[in-house]
């Protein structure tokens, strides 16, 4: 299983196993990382599993559908390398994938 | 003492009352009468939706005992919710419900049309109750003719008349009636698999035995129920809001663009889903108080809607708030996966309803209410509106976006 490490805001690391085609985001949410809600279950309709992708990983994911962009407007402190979670499938590809946490999801 | 009892008519009529009480004088209440607990704040709704380590949907989601179920989404944990949610999650987003967009508005139009003249319309019985199983239809590529017949069955599956603690005959015979219905829908398309649609995903999806076929019965069957009774309710619930809160009206009736956020809005202030259960897996601690595994918890969704802990003038409806953190359709993993489709129904309804009848006047005489533990909403809301000189036909002109 690719492993994918996520970095809190606080610091706090968590290098977790995430089932082959899960999303990023509920690699979060089924492994206890606090960072990550998910508030909609992951139809890209809330952008709490907002989170940024370390430039070195940004290219090898699929880009942002308009959805995605749309919705990372409502996003807590949007960054050039915002992505959501929910909407990034992690694949064997993915392996080491380095994935930061914003300190506020935007329910929070 | 506070006293909450889901099953009473009068709370029915205005729940809000007591669930202020709830949350401020018994945020962990347990309910004797039903054996279970009730969770009514905003911040503990969320952490339990959050919690599904603690809070398992395996034993069921109703406050009464569901029979003759088929594993569903909504009844299980994960890893099989994972699996099962993701196969069809991509077909859920808001991207991916756009398509029916024109569908939803011309079905409206269609059901509209037909009032137009008369000036006086049932918003429930000639509109709303309508809409969502057509789109539901459209969505699982049932025949249009099986329509009134589909609604029929998964409105008895929901029907509660009084308390009870298993679900009653009339709804079980009626899921059985659904299987039936989808066994037969299934058999029929292999014979001719042309579609290409959600069904034929999961029919695909079975071969490829990523689930089984009791797991495809238990989709069609959530999805037919989940979507329908409560799509009617909001719209039934946002049509005497705005109503009842004349200057909101105005407002949306200047600016079409607050329409998304106004569903938004009556989602977190008169939402239809009231509250959904829970199981304890294990054991967990809410201010002071243990909730034991194996103990039957209820989260008051529209309770925490209304938490003066996290929204400011909670009792105040306020089209422009754009509330997208409530809790209307739930929240977490299990939260409705079919939100984004509602919320597109809501807005193309209620621009349709807006466009034909801009002074609609609901004659409150005449509503009534449906009864039901989980759903608030009504069964009648007439309105009277000044008649169109002529109707217009459904697929002619206008704003088809
Ligand atoms: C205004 C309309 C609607 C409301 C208020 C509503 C409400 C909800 C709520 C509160 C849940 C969470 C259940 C839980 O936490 O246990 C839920 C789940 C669900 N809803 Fe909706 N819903 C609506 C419309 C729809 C539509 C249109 C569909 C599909 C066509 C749908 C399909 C589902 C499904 C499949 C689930 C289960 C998801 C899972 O467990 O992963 N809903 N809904
Ligand atoms: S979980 Fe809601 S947008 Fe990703």
């Amino acid at each position: 299983m690719p492993k994918v490490s996520y970095i809190e805001a606080s610091g706090v690391q968590h290098i977790v196993d995430v089932g082959e085609q899960l999303s990023l985001m509920e690699g979060a949410v089924l492994n206890d990382v606090e960072g990550i809600v998910g508030l909609c279950g992951g139809i890209c309709s809330c952008a709490t599993c907002h989170c940024y992708i370390d430039d070195e990983w940004a290219a090898k994911l699929p880009t942002p559908s308009e959805g995605e962009l749309t919705m990372l407007e409502r996003a807590y402190d949007r960054r050039p390398n915002s992505r959501l979670g929910c909407q990034i499938a992690v694949t064997e590809m993915l392996d080491g994938l380095v994935v930061r946490l914003p300190a506020h999801q935007s329910n929070d | 003492m506070v006293h909450f009892d889901p099953y009473d008519h009068a709370t029915h009529d205005d729940p809000y009352p007591i669930y202020r009480e709830l949350r401020d004088k018994a945020p962990v209440y347990y309910s004797e009468t039903y054996k279970l607990w009730v969770l009514s704040r905003y911040d503990d709704c969320s952490r339990a939706v959050r919690d599904f380590k603690s809070f398992c949907n395996k034993y069921g989601v109703a406050i009464d005992e569901a029979k003759e179920q088929m594993p569903t989404v909504l009844t299980v944990d994960p890893p099989d919710h994972t699996r099962l949610r993701h196969l069809i999650a991509g077909m859920f987003t808001p991207d991916a419900v756009k398509p029916l967009e024109d569908s939803v508005r011309v079905m409206a139009r269609e059901l509209l049309a037909p009032h137009l003249e008369s000036g006086r319309m049932d918003v429930i019985g000639d509109f709303a109750a309508r809409l969502p199983m057509a789109i539901i239809c459209r969505l699982l590529g049932f025949q249009r003719e099986d329509e009134d017949k589909l609604r029929h069955w998964t409105d008895l599956v929901v029907q509660r008349d009084e308390a009870a603690t298993e679900m009653p005959q009339h709804a079980i015979t009626a899921t059985l009636a659904l299987y039936e219905y989808f066994e037969k829908d299934m058999a029929e398309r292999a014979r001719h698999p042309v579609k290409d649609d959600l069904v034929a995903h999961l029919m695909a999806s079975e071969k490829e035995g990523k689930l089984s076929h009791a797991e495809v019965l238990g989709y069609l069957y959530i999805l037919s129920i989940a979507g329908n009774e409560t799509t009617t309710k909001l719209i039934g619930n946002m049509t005497y809001q705005l109503n009842k809160n004349r200057s909101e009206l105005d407002l949306l009736l200047k600016d079409r663009s607050l329409l998304p956020s106004a569903v938004e809005e009556t989602m977190r202030y008169d939402g239809p889903t009231q509250l959904m259960g829970r199981s304890l897996a294990r054991d967990v601690e809410f201010h002071g108080q243990t909730l034991k595994a194996g103990d039957r918890a209820i989260l008051l969704f529209m309770s925490a809607n209304r938490d003066d802990r996290h929204y400011a003038d909670p009792d105040r409806y306020d089209i422009r708030r754009n509330p997208r953190d409530h809790l209307g359709f739930g929240g977490g993993l299990h939260a409705c996966l079919g939100a984004a489709l509602a919320r597109l129904e809501a807005k193309v309804a209620m621009e349709e309803i807006l466009d034909a009848m801009p002074d609609f006047a609901v004659d409150e005489g005449g509503l009534s209410r449906m009864h039901s533990p989980s759903v608030r909403g009504y069964t009648h809301v007439p309105v009277q509106f000044t008649p169109s000189a002529r109707a217009a036909h459904p697929s002619e002109g206008g704003r088809l976006a």
